[in-house]
């Protein structure tokens, strides 16, 4: 019992970072796939 | 320390990513051979025909094999000097049979340049007192232009010529 309650607590203080992950993850996709767009550019040139 | 479940996450991404891309670099240097097309090979820049690629007569394009060529090019402010033709005028065009083997080599007596066969990945930069080698091999026939990517200087625009790549 004492131990949820603090789970409750630990999880209203802990921020939100879904939009944060979204960014993040849009950023490294956009990284990897300009990469590899480059790198065939290169291959087949 | 506490981190975020998330932000554990996109660590492991962008560690994982630098540790990538580090192995990627190190493969392509220390077993494919990449390096900067001015290994070291160092030469006189106030007297580049001292080296036998660079005297008049050997500049432009070389036959020395069946299908391997060598071009000699002296890059200098603002011109590329490709050689002559029969009738002593100077070259801008080249010509290389599509499918050949060309090994490009340049070099610089004033200031940096650049060389570029827009479209292949023929890119090197041009510096006085080195030689820059490029090897490669030219498959897709056409009409490349050649241009200098380096500010060398007011007459910069003037440095280009064409490589023609035919059946």
């Amino acid at each position: 019992m004492a131990s949820e309650t603090k789970k409750k607590h630990d999880n209203k203080k802990e921020p939100n970072l879904k939009g944060t992950l979204a960014s993040v993850m849009f950023v490294l996709a956009f990284i990897v796939v300009s990469w590899f767009w480059v790198f065939g550019i290169f291959v087949t040139r | 320390m506490h981190l975020h479940k998330y932000e554990k996450i996109w660590l492991v991404f962008g560690i994982g990513s630098l540790i990538l891309f580090m192995v990627i670099l190190g493969y392509g240097a220390f077993w494919k051979g990449t390096h900067p097309q001015s290994h070291g090979q160092i030469i006189d820049p106030n007297n580049v025909e001292a080296y036998d690629a660079f005297k008049p007569e050997n500049l432009g394009v070389t036959k020395v094999d069946e299908g391997r060529y060598v071009v000699n090019i002296v890059a200098s402010a603002f011109n590329y000097d490709f050689g002559v033709d029969d009738e002593g005028n100077a070259l801008k065009h080249l010509r290389i049979p599509k499918g050949s083997n060309v090994l490009f080599q340049i070099t610089s007596p004033d200031v940096v340049h650049g060389f570029n066969v827009a479209g292949t990945n023929v890119n090197m930069m041009v510096e006085p007192g080195y030689v820059s080698k490029m090897e490669t091999v030219l498959d897709t026939p056409g009409e490349y232009t050649i241009v200098c990517n380096e500010y060398c200087g007011v007459g910069h625009h003037l440095m280009f010529g064409t490589l023609e790549v035919y059946e």
